[in-house]
């Protein structure tokens, strides 16, 4: 890790300002940004530490929807009782990540701002295109936990399981950064590399989280499939929300949390069974385009839609 | 910069964590302020206070460092460790405030201000917590270095949830990898904390003992003499130790319960052997490992936490490619870096195959062969100087193209990883590979074996015959303590502190390497964290740490990262195994033939044909095992070398001709296997585990129950020196020392056993020191014979002491050492001769176990979880049936990880591995465990005075064959392949093979 100099903000103006300077890097539980430094992936000239501003780790309901704070940790996602009935799958994606350890120190906010954990991306050695580079070094070599969904360019599944769970609950993000503050919806805060390749999502320079919402009490499950039991990366994941306006979201498949109009379609108004779940699961991964080590993931992926529509039941 | 304020370490606040600073109360440049301020602290180290188990501590700390940095290097709290600094293996795991964290992924900065409790801070003085009672009461600790991250956990959890469930504890531990596999009795200690709490509250329960005199850590003062004033020796039967006399014995051998009278002969020097009569009251009992408390507060002092005044950082320069020449090294640049005080470039790489002839003129640098190879090491002051100046380092390499798959390598035209032929020197370790074999591009072999009858022939009358492939994948040997020493040189002598399993070996290797007599080379090594046969050398870090000690005059820590561990010290091989069985119409097998390829890197000794030679008599038997060089890291003896893999490949294949046969499988097994022990084990798993009931169900749902059987043997290996010196004091207490490392097996504590057997004592009246060259030289760990080795020895030295004081003696032994006012001394060696103890029958050579494991495949998702395993081993006379239990289950959970998830991921254009870390190469949690029962038979068969045989190796042999069988029962589809992944069962399922 290099040597940087730490910013501690008295608030988060200052942390805006302090974070849009050159060779600036934020830093929330520090989890991801740790990593990266100890890969030299990053060698900030200052870690903006967001850790201790306060007033950031809220969960309110209010008027139909959930605030949450993006220094609410993944811990009390997991845990806070109005999260678990307000956005279940949210809550069920907290719980299913990382370790309890992680999930201690672990913000909502760098949870939806980590960068790729592709294996080639993670390596310092391995200058692809993602760091500026002219190569995928995965489309053609060790793929199996990549993406089966828009990998021309890039191949790098996005990471996050609340972003899964998020998309598919239609949340929304509040952003703020030098130039003020933006509402955006979550489907237009992932990049596909295709716009940029070098980025996952649309923070600017200095740009933070500063909340996120969510229509309260949607009936939604996350489903993630893993190989090991135990503290793993999802083979395949799927969220959905089945009343109102269904949606039906894959994770762990694409660049960006990758929903599936098709399967919205097909469930928009009806009651879910074994049937419709299925065919529904289909629909989601029409369209995939898996490559040499990755085949797996289409069935995966199937399973993962059907089994968190039925569990989320009843009729959409 | 309006915004800021400048501070210096200086301006910055102290004792009160991050509170304003004075400094920043300035008001920006411009006078106005929309927002607050930033204040900017570092790059420099600024000063911080941390509170740590109630304690605040002042700290000058870069903002760079991790919390786990400052609390072992600056408050020298070395409980808690460092196992993969990413997060992904627990062994850091603090508390901070009321949550549990990776305390490698926290900052100390992040820290300051908020309490910290580290594994320190959970005893009160001399009393354990329950908690850590309850740890070492079930024994839910091995090597002991992931404890403290486990205890942590669990503590975290408890303090939420004072009565949790097993799920909860197995998700609450998910995060904390144990590589010897002892979350089961982690499950138990928990759930009998919590209830122990509940019920009482939280009274303090168990004992620290005080710890016995440890080697001083700056010892330079050679041997710590354990000859006292008034010492009597009694080497009496010194002389018969040669062999010289034999006398006639009558011992009761053969299972318990069915033992039959046998005639030997045995050193007259021997005492009359402990055989299937002898009523033992301590050996053979479950102890608690006399070291566990120390293990479970942090006490326990591993060579990674060893610190000595004065002691520099030591960072590795590793090449990034796979196959190079190193054009030069530039070390000008790094020498003149913050901190650095030597720095070396690499002369000789050990690990790898040698060619016999010499390399070409015009390499002046060892020859690149694996990503990993270290080039050049520098020391510094601090470890991230250190990290900083190897960076620095400037090396040139020319590329070379390079083959990574075993496949590529065997084709024609393939990159040389050698270009003359080689040979591969066993090491201590074992290992090494037969001399004199062809060598044709990168395949060294055939290496054959069997018993010489034409296996062709006895194909050709067989009536069913069955021919398959088989694959397993090379698995990492993944200790959480990685590979590291500190090294002291000095006029004296050399001292290194090694983490490993064999000190003499270190000791050799290194006297060797640098030209110096033994009596100068001092290893010490008190805890090994964790080696499963990859730490017996000195290795390239022990030969580089003692030429930066010996160029800088200061000691010198070199420890690797995890991405070192998986890539340069070694690994289990790959196989490719083609396997035709032969048998008659009633199941008996005419000839096994097998053909193996398989691949140890860089580095020969890929065999696997032990189960084929050894576990079913077939009329004819061949082997062919072939090596297949690539540029990729040297293996190393792997738990069991060669035994997994081969019974991955018979196991499935005696399976796969039961179905073929129409037979059960272990009928099938009756019929051709005659070791009585293993007879005895399918009998008595059989019928414990329900495998007639089991094995007639079928599910029809998606996910599918089955279960499987497999088998495994292993070898009572007799060879090198084992002795132990057994000192009752003129104050009643008693040592017993000899030069063994501990690697997590227990044997300090079957040590004890033995003792207090001998003596009428208990075991913690017993102080054992091990893990020091300046003892009397003990067995290398390994091999699953450091008990076989020892306890002879120890005995015989318990039986000597004792009879030093005479008649007097027979009574209370403490007391009449008292009274005589003199320290006796017992020293043995175990008798080499043993050819009288053996009976001419080869199955008292050999030990093993069958286990029983059932599954549940999703078919959906391929996904498979062994949810229970039942397995029964032998291991001659068993000591401490606790340790042995955790063993077992320790063999079980590393075969569970080998079967279902273990793989080395390396890149084909870069010959890189992917997944050197913990978090992509797969290791098997604690929500991965099945549910364990094990047994053990006691099997005599008089092969020493204590006739105990070992149980780490044949414990993780069968396991990956039993869950390929289980998940062939389940689905009616084979995987053939390990790791049996959800991609691997879906193809098979599929009809895609796999």
């Amino acid at each position: 890790m290099k040597a940087f100099s730490w910013v501690e903000p008295e608030d988060l103006g200052a942390a805006i300002a302090a974070g849009a300077r050159r060779g600036a890097l934020f830093k929330a539980g520090g989890v991801d940004v740790q990593d990266r430094l100890k890969e030299h992936l990053d060698e900030p000239a200052a870690l903006v530490n967001l850790g201790r501003l306060r007033g950031l780790d809220f969960v309110r309901v209010e008027g139909g929807t959930l605030r949450l704070g993006p220094l609410v940790t993944l811990a009390t996602l997991a845990s806070d009782p109005a999260i678990g009935k307000e956005a279940p799958a949210l809550a069920e994606a907290a719980a299913g990540a990382a370790t309890p350890q992680i999930r201690s120190a672990a913000t909502l906010g760098g949870n939806l701002a980590q960068r790729p954990r592709c294996w080639y991306f993670r390596k310092e050695e391995f200058h692809c295109r993602r760091k500026g580079g002219d190569e995928c070094f995965a489309i053609d070599g060790q793929n199996e936990m990549h993406a089966v969904f828009d990998n021309d360019l890039c191949a790098i599944v996005h990471p996050s399981a609340a972003a899964t769970a998020l998309t598919a609950l239609s949340a929304s993000l509040v952003l703020q950064g030098p130039e003020g503050s933006r509402t955006v919806a979550i489907d237009d805060f992932f990049v596909r590399p295709e716009k940029e390749i070098t980025r996952e999502n649309v923070l600017g320079p200095g740009e933070l989280i500063v909340e996120v919402r969510v229509p309260a009490g949607r009936r939604s499950r996350y489903v993630k499939l893993i190989e090991k039991q135990s503290f793993d990366w999802p083979l395949a994941e799927a969220a959905v929300a089945v009343d109102g306006e269904p949606r039906v979201v894959l994770g762990a498949a694409a660049p960006v949390p990758w929903r599936s109009a098709e399967a919205e379609a097909l469930v928009r108004g009806k009651r879910i069974d074994e049937a419709l779940a299925a065919a529904a699961a289909d629909a989601a991964v029409r369209g995939a385009r898996p490559l040499q080590y990755n085949e797996y993931k289409v069935p995966l992926l199937r399973a993962a839609v059907k089994r968190a529509l039925l569990a989320a039941g009843g009729s959409a | 910069m309006a915004d800021e304020t400048k501070l210096t370490r200086r301006g910055f606040v102290k004792g009160a964590g991050l509170a304003v600073g004075a400094a920043a109360l300035l008001e920006g440049a411009d006078g106005t302020q929309k927002h607050g301020r930033s204040r900017t602290l570092g790059p420099s180290p600024v000063e911080i206070s941390l509170r740590v188990n109630g304690v605040d501590r002042r700290v000058l700390v870069e903002p760079r460092a991790t919390l786990v940095s400052v609390l072992r290097d600056q408050l020298h709290l070395t409980g808690t460790k460092i196992g993969c600094d990413r997060g992904a293996c627990g062994a850091c795991t603090v508390m901070l405030a009321d949550a549990p964290v990776a305390s490698c992924m926290t900052f100390a900065l992040d820290a300051a201000g908020r309490p910290v409790t580290t594994i320190e801070g959970l005893a009160q003085g001399e009393q354990l917590a329950p908690l850590q009672a309850a740890f070492v009461a079930h024994d839910a600790l091995q090597c002991g270095f992931c404890t403290p991250g486990m205890v942590m956990s669990c503590h975290a959890l408890l303090r939420r949830n004072a009565r949790p469930d097993e799920a909860e504890v197995r998700t609450a531990i998910a995060g904390n990898i144990c590589r010897c596999g002892t979350y089961p009795k982690v499950f138990e200690a928990a759930l009998a904390a919590g209830a122990t709490a509940a019920a009482s509250a939280g009274a303090p329960q168990g004992e620290l003992p005080a710890r016995a005199a440890a080697p001083s850590a700056a010892g330079k003062a050679g041997n710590v003499s354990p000859v006292v004033g008034g010492t009597a020796e009694t080497d009496a039967g010194k002389a018969q130790d040669d062999g010289a006399g034999l006398q006639a014995r009558t011992f009761q051998v053969g299972l318990a319960g069915a033992l039959a009278a046998r005639e030997r002969k045995t050193p007259a020097s021997e005492p009359p052997p402990w055989d299937g009569s002898a009523r033992l009251s301590v050996v053979g009992q479950k102890v608690p490992r006399i070291d566990g408390p120390e293990k479970v507060t942090g006490r326990a002092r591993y060579c990674f936490d060893v610190q000595l005044p004065g002691m520099l950082h030591a960072a590795l320069v590793r090449s990034p490619w796979a196959h190079a020449r190193v054009r030069s090294v530039d070390v000008g640049a790094a020498a003149k870096m913050p901190g650095v005080q030597a720095t070396y470039v690499v002369e000789r790489v050990l690990g790898p195959a040698q060619m016999k002839v010499a390399a070409k003129a015009g390499e002046r640098y060892p020859r690149i062969r694996y990503e990993g190879s270290p080039v050049a090491a520098v020391a510094a002051l601090t470890a991230v100087q250190a990290e900083d100046a190897a960076r620095a380092v400037r090396v040139e390499y020319e590329v070379l193209p390079h083959v990574a798959d075993i496949d590529d390598a065997r084709r024609q035209g393939a990159p040389l990883v050698f270009e003359a032929p080689v040979e591969q020197a066993s090491t201590a370790g074992g290992g090494g590979a037969a001399h004199g074999v062809p060598q044709r591009g990168n395949v060294r072999g055939p290496v054959v074996g069997g018993n010489g009858l034409d296996v062709e022939a006895a194909l050709a009358r067989s009536e069913v015959r069955l021919e398959q492939e088989y694959r397993t994948e090379v698995q990492t040997h993944s200790a959480i303590e990685t590979h590291g020493v500190v090294a002291d040189w000095s006029d004296a002598g050399v001292t290194l502190y090694a983490s490993t399993q064999g000190i003499h070996t270190v000791q050799d290797e290194i006297a060797t390497l640098f030209g110096l007599p033994k009596s100068k080379v001092r290893v010490i090594c008190e805890f090994t964290g964790g080696g499963f046969g990859a730490k017996f050398g000195a290795g390239n870090y022990g030969v580089i740490a003692t030429h930066l000690s010996r160029k800088a005059k200061r000691p010198v820590r070199l420890f690797l990262d995890r991405r070192s561990e998986h890539l340069a010290v070694g690994n289990r091989p790959s196989s490719i195994q083609r396997l035709r069985l032969g048998a008659s119409k009633d199941g008996t097998l005419q000839a096994i033939d097998l053909k193996a390829f398989g691949s140890a890197g860089c580095a020969a000794g890929a065999g696997c044909a032990g189960p084929v030679k050894n576990l079913y008599p077939a009329v004819a038997v061949r082997s062919e095992e072939n090596d297949v060089f690539l540029h990729t890291g040297p293996a190393a003896a792997f738990r069991a070398p060669g035994h997994p893999q081969g019974a991955f490949a018979l196991e499935q294949a005696i399976d796969e001709l039961a179905a073929k046969l129409g037979i059960d499988p272990i009928d099938l097994r009756d019929r051709n296997d005659a070791h009585p022990a293993r007879r005895e084990e399918r009998r008595v798993g059989r019928e414990k585990f329900g495998w007639s009931e089991l094995r007639r169900r079928r599910d029809q749902g998606t996910v599918q129950r089955g279960v499987g059987f497999a088998q495994g043997l292993w070898y009572n290996f007799d060879g090198g020196v084992a002795s132990a010196e057994v000192l009752i004091h003129d104050d009643g207490s008693i040592d017993c020392r000899s030069g063994v490392a501990d690697i997590g097996g227990g044997i300090r504590t079957a040590c004890a056993q033995v003792v207090a057997e001998v003596l009428g004592v208990r075991p913690r009246d017993v102080n054992v020191h091990v893990g020091d060259t300046a003892l009397p030289e003990g067995p290398a760990s390994g091999g699953s014979k450091t008990t076989e080795m020892l306890t002879p020895a120890v005995r015989l030295a318990a039986e000597r002491a004792k009879a030093a004081l005479g008649s007097a003696a027979a009574g209370d032994v403490r007391a009449a050492a008292r009274r005589s006012g003199r320290t006796v001394r017992g020293f043995a060696t175990r008798a080499r001769d043993y050819a009288g103890w053996q009976d001419g029958d080869p199955y008292t050579a050999t030990i093993g176990g069958g286990q029983f494991v059932e599954v549940e495949v999703d078919v959906e998702t391929g996904i498979v979880r062994v949810v229970r395993a039942l397995a029964v081993h032998d291991c001659g006379r068993p000591v401490n049936r606790l340790a042995i239990e955790s063993q077992i289950n320790g063999g079980i959970l590393q075969g569970v990880s080998y079967a279902l998830h273990e793989r080395r991921v390396i890149d084909r254009g870069t010959g890189r591995m992917l997944n050197a870390d913990l978090e992509n190469y797969r290791i098997a949690g604690a929500r991965d465990a099945p549910r364990i029962e094990a047994i053990v038979i006691d099997h005599f068969r008089g092969r020493s005075n204590t006739d105990v045989s070992g149980i780490g190796e044949p414990a993780t042999v069968p396991t990956c064959a039993a869950i390929a069988n289980a998940v062939a029962h389940a689905t009616g589809v084979r995987v053939r392949s390990l790791p049996i992944t959800p991609a691997r069962v879906l193809a098979a399922l599929k009809g895609g093979g796999a």
